[in-house]
């Protein structure tokens, strides 16, 4: 193996292959870069490809703007690797140029920085950009300010402000402004924001539009008077959104079980605080998702889960077999079910013991079969027989289980399939010499990630990576 | 026994491309060349009948085109093709399918094969001519769009199920040898794996000239064909519009446009 930083980029120069050159590339110092660099770029069918993959690091794509081409520089801004610094030479660029259409996507970037978005809000005269911009949540509490003001009073405006309602960073003073000059749409969005200030939760909860009540609703900032007024709504929406608040009172739930829209008795079974008599109300529903998550909630008694585990659709069964409250016993008694996806439920079960797990190896199903391979509970003599599936789902369930050995997963590094191959390079139970000896794989991805996984050791432990053959 | 397996290395655009500067094709810096999708299927067919058989069965992947398209050809060796052959000329560049099919039928003349399977169309162009044309210059039975196949090595018919409109099938018995173009999802097609991919890179691809099947500059390219690309456009943009607003709003106009389909 390779003993150094240097000793890698020398070894990555040598295989010519761009992305490799691209994985190590910042390591790479001097006219060992610009080696690398030379290999990235040496054809600008490559450049463009290493300009557009999601995988490319940060310091690759700041050499790919210092080439000044077009088609890369669109690839840089849509790039979710593309760092702060690039954009904002690639905004200054794309100010110089005219090009709204790079600026759109340059305001719509995670990466933009502070000052790019506010100079965007204040000076773009786009509205397509503007509106990618109060769509980011990195456009801080102050660029959003400074683009309301901008834009407020007129219909740009209009369509602004909802995105901003819907923006995390939103600031309470902000959305208050806004509330008084907005519709019903974005009002109900304003009491929807984790800012929007109790005061006004408070003063709107006397409001009739269904839109704001479905809002209120779920809100847990509402009182428990209101919530009782919402209950008896005629709106189904109101009704689900007072099911799925955890301040609702006990009291109200019983008119809720009883409830004619099943959106609403949906909403009650999914929350962990109901009794038992409203869990074995609710366990009788004639509604299947009532029924499913009743059974796989966790405070469900396990004589309801016994009766769920007979019910006659496979999907409630499914549910009590991946239920973290199910018994072993329940859980032999789910291993035997007709319908493969409810085995497979049972496969992939923590509590799941080595002789259900044993049983279910017989199993032909791949569903079955994959979740046996996933079970960290499953021995690992089984787990050999299934590194030979023909099934590439079963085989990705060794890789993923956390309890298979190096030899268990080592016949894997042939696994014709790719993405298990780059999956193992990230395996914490291979060693690095296994890691390392995908270095020539076919697949440029695997090679790509066996020299990322050097250079990231390489990164961290600079002094410390030995040779080891 | 041999099966011949016509394949093509087809392109994929990427999300931004650019028109090259002649109108006629995107610019090849922003395409992404692969083995066509169908063609896997069809040597995935010929595969499962080899590995099948108790005879001797030579599976062999012929492709037209340049030297890039070795790459796709070894692909096809890796997945267990016993062997690959290439034929061009840059004479043959802006052949149609059908000048396509003639050349593919001159290597065939001389492959003599007992079956040939063609995928039902390629990925990038979608003519679905070139499997049919070559039926038609070797005058051989044919059938397209074949979702099923049951044939064994030394049958004289084969039975196949085609692929109708509104999930039809449409069983036939068709006299052997016969060109088949096989349609997605006859079976799953298998990665290669790395020991097949290692012997891949080893083994030879034949080159093939037109001299070499009896054809010559003439009889190929453009000017041979009977349809010719005159130029390469994106077209403007449809009546698509993006839906804005609060959640809400999205929500509630969509319900207006559901409503204003249904007539309500």
């Amino acid at each position: 193996m390779f003993g150094s930083a240097d000793a890698l980029v020398q070894l990555a120069i040598k295989t010519m292959d761009p992305y490799v050159a691209a994985a190590v590339h910042g390591l790479a110092t001097g006219v060992a870069k610009l080696e690398l660099e030379a290999l990235i770029c040496g054809t600008r069918r490559t450049a463009l490809a290493i300009a557009r993959w999601e995988h490319t690091p940060a310091s690759v794509l700041t050499a790919l703007a210092g080439v000044h081409d077009d088609a890369i520089e669109l690839r840089l801004d849509k790039n979710p690797g593309t760092s702060s610094s690039v954009l904002s030479s690639l905004y200054e660029e794309a100010n110089s140029k005219g090009k709204a259409g790079l600026t759109k996507l340059i305001a719509q970037h995670l990466n933009s920085g502070t000052e790019v978005l506010k100079s965007i809000a204040l000076n773009s005269k786009d509205a397509e950009c503007l509106l990618a911009l109060s769509k980011n949540s990195a456009a801080n509490a102050k660029v959003l300010a400074v683009l309301s003001a901008r834009v407020s009073g007129s219909d740009l405006g209009v369509a602004i402000h909802k995105n901003i309602a819907q923006n995390a960073s939103a600031s309470a003073e902000l959305l208050v402004r806004m509330f008084d000059q907005s519709d019903v749409y974005t009002q109900a969005a304003i009491l929807g924001h984790a800012n929007c200030p109790a005061w006004l939760i408070a003063k709107s909860v006397a409001r009739e539009e269904v839109l704001m009540m479905r809002v209120l609703a779920k809100n847990r900032r509402v009182s428990k008077e209101s919530l009782q007024r919402y209950a008896a709504c005629e709106d189904a929406g109101v009704r689900a959104g007072v099911a799925s608040n955890a301040l609702t009172p006990v009291a109200i739930f019983r008119h809720l079980i009883k409830d004619q829209s099943e959106l609403v008795r949906r909403e009650l079974a999914s929350r962990i605080d109901l009794s038992e008599e409203h869990i074995d109300a609710l366990s009788r529903d004639d509604d299947v998702w009532v029924r499913q998550r009743i059974a796989r909630s966790p405070t469900t008694p396990l004589e309801v889960l016994y009766r769920l585990a007979v019910d006659e659709v496979a999907d409630v069964r499914r549910a009590v077999a991946r239920n973290t409250m199910s018994t072993v016993h329940l859980l032999n008694m789910l291993a035997e079910d007709k319908s493969a996806w409810v085995r497979s439920g049972v496969a992939y079960q923590a509590n799941a013991s080595q002789r259900i797990l044993s049983k279910l190896a017989d199993d032909k199903d791949v569903d079955v079969l994959s979740g046996v391979a996933n079970n960290p509970n499953t021995p690992q003599s089984i787990l050999k027989v299934l590194v030979s599936a023909s099934e590439a789902d079963v085989r990705r369930g060794v890789i993923l289980n956390k309890s298979a050995t190096r030899n268990t997963l080592l016949p894997l590094l042939e696994d014709p399939y790719y993405l298990h191959r780059m999956l193992l390079v990230h395996n914490p139970n291979l060693q690095a010499q296994d890691k390392w000896s995908l270095r020539e794989d076919p697949d440029f991805q695997v090679r790509f990630s066996v020299y990322r996984w050097a250079a990231n050791i390489c990164l961290k432990m600079p002094d410390t990576f030995l040779v080891t053959k | 026994m041999k099966i011949l397996v016509a394949v093509k290395q087809t392109a994929a655009l990427e999300e931004d491309f650019e028109i090259r500067d002649d109108g006629l094709d995107v610019d090849e810096d922003f395409m992404m060349y692969d083995l066509n999708e169908w063609d896997d299927f069809s040597l995935e067919e010929a595969m499962k009948i080899k590995e099948s058989s108790d005879t001797e069965v030579e599976v062999v992947v012929v492709s037209v085109g340049p030297d890039r398209v070795d790459e796709s050809l070894r692909k096809c060796l890796a997945k267990g093709a016993d062997r690959a052959v290439r034929v061009w000329d840059d004479a043959a560049e802006g052949s149609d399918a059908i000048v396509v099919g003639r050349i593919l039928t001159e290597v065939i003349k001389k492959e003599a094969p007992d079956m040939v399977f063609a995928g039902v169309q390629s990925s990038d162009q979608a003519y679905a001519s070139t499997g049919i044309s070559v039926a038609s210059y070797l005058n051989w039975p044919h059938a397209a769009v074949v979702a099923d196949l049951q044939y064994k090595p030394g049958d004289n018919k084969a039975v196949i199920r085609r692929e109708l409109e509104g999930g039809m099938l449409q069983e036939v018995e068709i006299n052997c040898p016969a060109v088949l173009t096989i349609q997605l999802g006859i079976n799953k097609p298998r990665y290669a794996s790395l020991r097949g991919i290692k012997q891949a890179a080893t083994k030879p691809i034949e080159e093939v000239s037109l001299a070499d099947i009896g054809l010559s500059a003439n009889d190929v390219g453009a000017a041979q064909s009977m349809s010719r690309v005159r130029r390469m456009y994106i077209p403007e943009k449809g009546r698509a519009t993006m839906i804005e607003g609060t959640i809400s709003e999205q929500a509630a106009k969509i319900i207006q446009i559901i409503n204003e389909f249904k007539g309500a």
